[in-house]
């Protein structure tokens, strides 16, 4: 697998990060890898939430992508930036 | 034999100019190195320096200067200063040095473009002084941290910080090339001696000689003064510039010149002048915070300056009173979690006492950058040290070179402001970083940053030793720790226990 940089805008986080992510993990996967350098180094866990990933726009305002798709099928590119955010279970 | 009063012969002496014959004006004065702008050269001749010097009176002061700083520091070199001094303040004065002393050498060639190219010979005169405070400049600040070397190998950086790929050293120089290396004389006069010198630095060196008297090292406060009384005098070399170009029609490429340069220069500023004064100087002996000083010394002078010469304050002037109370709080969490990266020892130094007076300073600081510290402070109360060395890396801004960050916590402000150029995809970390790269996408297209040549295969190998050895870092010397051993954490400790 070719591993290529995205852009992690993690909620409440003082910097976007990059991460290392490859065309075949899940969005779900994703969303963990991404946790693995804020939650614990610059951002407080919060039990009970679970993280969604949608595409960082202007208006914060992107759908969230699904857990089970890829990152190539949700067409991810080197340097594109993602929000990674806390979100209610049932939400 | 009596000498002429200066005023005497002064004027016809610097007013001097040639008429070539054997070569054409432009040859002479290529408009690339000299005058784009092709303002006449009888403009050029009402050039007037307000601050006026012979050669034999500024050999003379100089000299006096020069051998007031060294005296000072030889009577001093016996205390123990520097061996009792804190690591906050020994912070202060490794990013100085490595970040500064071999600029001025850079400052010095730029004063050296001035001297050959400008179009005035008035500018040519006084540029020369220019040249050689800058040659002083350089020679001070390197032979004053060599005697530091023995005692601490971070020191060194003074020398050789300009030689590596260190990443904070890569932002100093993409933004010095653009203003001063990579300008022809008039541009670059608006750049350096306006933008940089009268806007910013000239007032920094009044603030850091304060800081340095206060805590008790008056070698350094000396020879900040010593440079800073220099500076005062030939950064008015861009004054009458500015005025010429305004009243042949280039008011607006003046205002976007120095709205190009004000901007650069700030954010190393802030990084190099804010974190400083608002985190590595021990509480005791702050003076003031970096908000106030620039409110009170650069703010409102630097508008009055502009508006003075019938040009605006820039047009992200909200941006920047914004980043005044944001980028070097930022800075301070990133240089401190990735402070394996940088040749000084950052202190965190945000126990209990400093958090309230970064609270009453910066209102809202606890509940953003609060919560960034919050989590650092919880790891190293429980032992969990690891954890406070992140394992990634920050993007970088493809302009400033600075990592990407604002506010944590609730406000998330945090964001890359994004612009794709032939098929390139480049981030900055602002509005106004990305607006400089629209004015000419030739001159920074290919310029790749830190976390750039990572992907590009340029640092071999791409992991974080890889990248530490290709920025120098265990090659001129260790790199950073916290500069108190994690000692401010103790209050958080006690205040559990109770
Ligand atoms: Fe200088
Ligand atoms: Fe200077
Ligand atoms: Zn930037």
């Amino acid at each position: 697998m070719d591993k290529f940089p995205i852009l992690s805008r993690f909620q409440y986080d003082c910097h976007v990060k990059v991460v290392e992510t490859d065309v075949g993990e899940t969005i779900t996967q994703l969303a963990m890898n991404c946790a693995s350098h804020s939650i614990g180094i610059h951002v407080k866990d919060q039990p009970g939430k679970v993280l969604r990933v949608r595409k960082t726009s202007d208006t914060d305002d992107q759908p969230p992508l699904r857990g089970d798709i890829t990152v190539g099928e949700a067409g991810l590119i080197m340097y594109d930036c993602v929000d990674v955010y806390f979100s209610d279970p049932e939400s | 034999m009596a000498l002429l009063e200066r005023n005497e012969w002064y004027d016809i002496a610097r007013d001097t100019n040639w008429t070539p014959t054997y070569v054409s004006q432009e040859n002479l004065f290529p408009p690339t190195m000299s005058d784009p702008y092709q303002i006449p050269i009888d403009e050029w001749e009402t050039f007037d320096e307000p601050y006026k010097v012979s050669f034999r009176e500024y050999v003379r002061t100089q000299r006096e200067k020069d051998g007031s700083a060294y005296s000072v520091k030889a009577a001093l070199s016996r205390s123990r200063f520097y061996d009792q001094a804190c690591e906050g303040w020994a912070s202060v004065l490794k990013l100085h040095y490595g970040t500064v002393a071999l600029t001025e050498y850079q400052a010095c060639q730029f004063q050296a473009r001035m001297v050959r190219f400008g179009p005035s010979p008035s500018m040519r005169n006084m540029a020369t002084f220019g040249m050689l405070d800058e040659m002083r400049h350089a020679q001070l600040q390197l032979f004053f941290p060599h005697e530091l070397v023995h005692r601490d190998r971070q020191y060194d950086w003074a020398h050789e910080a300009a030689h590596t790929n260190n990443w904070a050293v890569i932002g100093g120089r993409h933004a010095m090339d653009d203003i001063m290396m990579c300008r022809d004389a008039v541009t670059g006069s608006l750049m350096v001696s306006f933008a940089f010198e009268t806007g910013l630095t000239n007032l920094q060196m009044i603030g850091l000689s304060t800081d340095a008297a206060n805590m008790g090292d008056f070698t350094f406060s000396n020879l900040i003064t010593s440079i800073q009384s220099d500076e005062a005098r030939h950064a008015q070399l861009g004054t009458p510039t500015i005025e010429i170009m305004v009243r042949n029609g280039y008011k607006e490429d003046a205002q976007k010149i120095l709205d190009i340069a004000f901007w650069r220069v700030w954010r190393l500023f802030s990084v190099s002048v804010g974190i400083p004064m608002d985190y590595y100087i021990p509480l005791e002996q702050r003076h003031m915070s970096f908000k106030e000083f620039m409110h009170e010394w650069v703010n409102r002078q630097y508008v009055r300056q502009v508006e003075d010469l019938g040009l605006a304050k820039p047009w992200y002037w909200q941006h920047f009173l914004d980043d005044i109370e944001n980028h070097h709080h930022c800075q301070q969490g990133g240089i401190w979690s990735w402070r394996p990266t940088v040749w000084w020892n950052p202190p965190g130094a945000v126990g209990p006492k400093e958090r309230q007076w970064l609270e009453k300073k910066y209102p809202g600081w606890n509940d953003s950058y609060g919560t960034y510290w919050d989590v650092i402070t919880e790891n190293l109360l429980a032992d969990r040290e690891e954890k406070t060395h992140p394992e990634c890396v920050p993007i970088i801004c493809n302009m400033c070179q600075i990592p990407i960050s604002n506010r944590p916590g609730k406000a998330w402000k945090a964001r890359p402001y994004q612009f794709e150029h032939e098929g390139r995809r480049y981030n900055f970390c602002t509005e106004p970083c990305r607006w400089i790269f629209t004015t000419d996408p030739n001159r920074y297209k290919d310029h790749e940053t830190i976390v750039d040549r990572m992907y590009s295969g340029e640092i071999q190998p791409p992991d974080l030793d890889g990248v530490l050895k290709y920025m120098g870092i265990g090659v001129v010397s260790e790199g950073g720790r916290d500069g108190y051993n994690y000692q401010w954490i103790e209050g958080f400790r006690s205040a559990a226990a109770e």
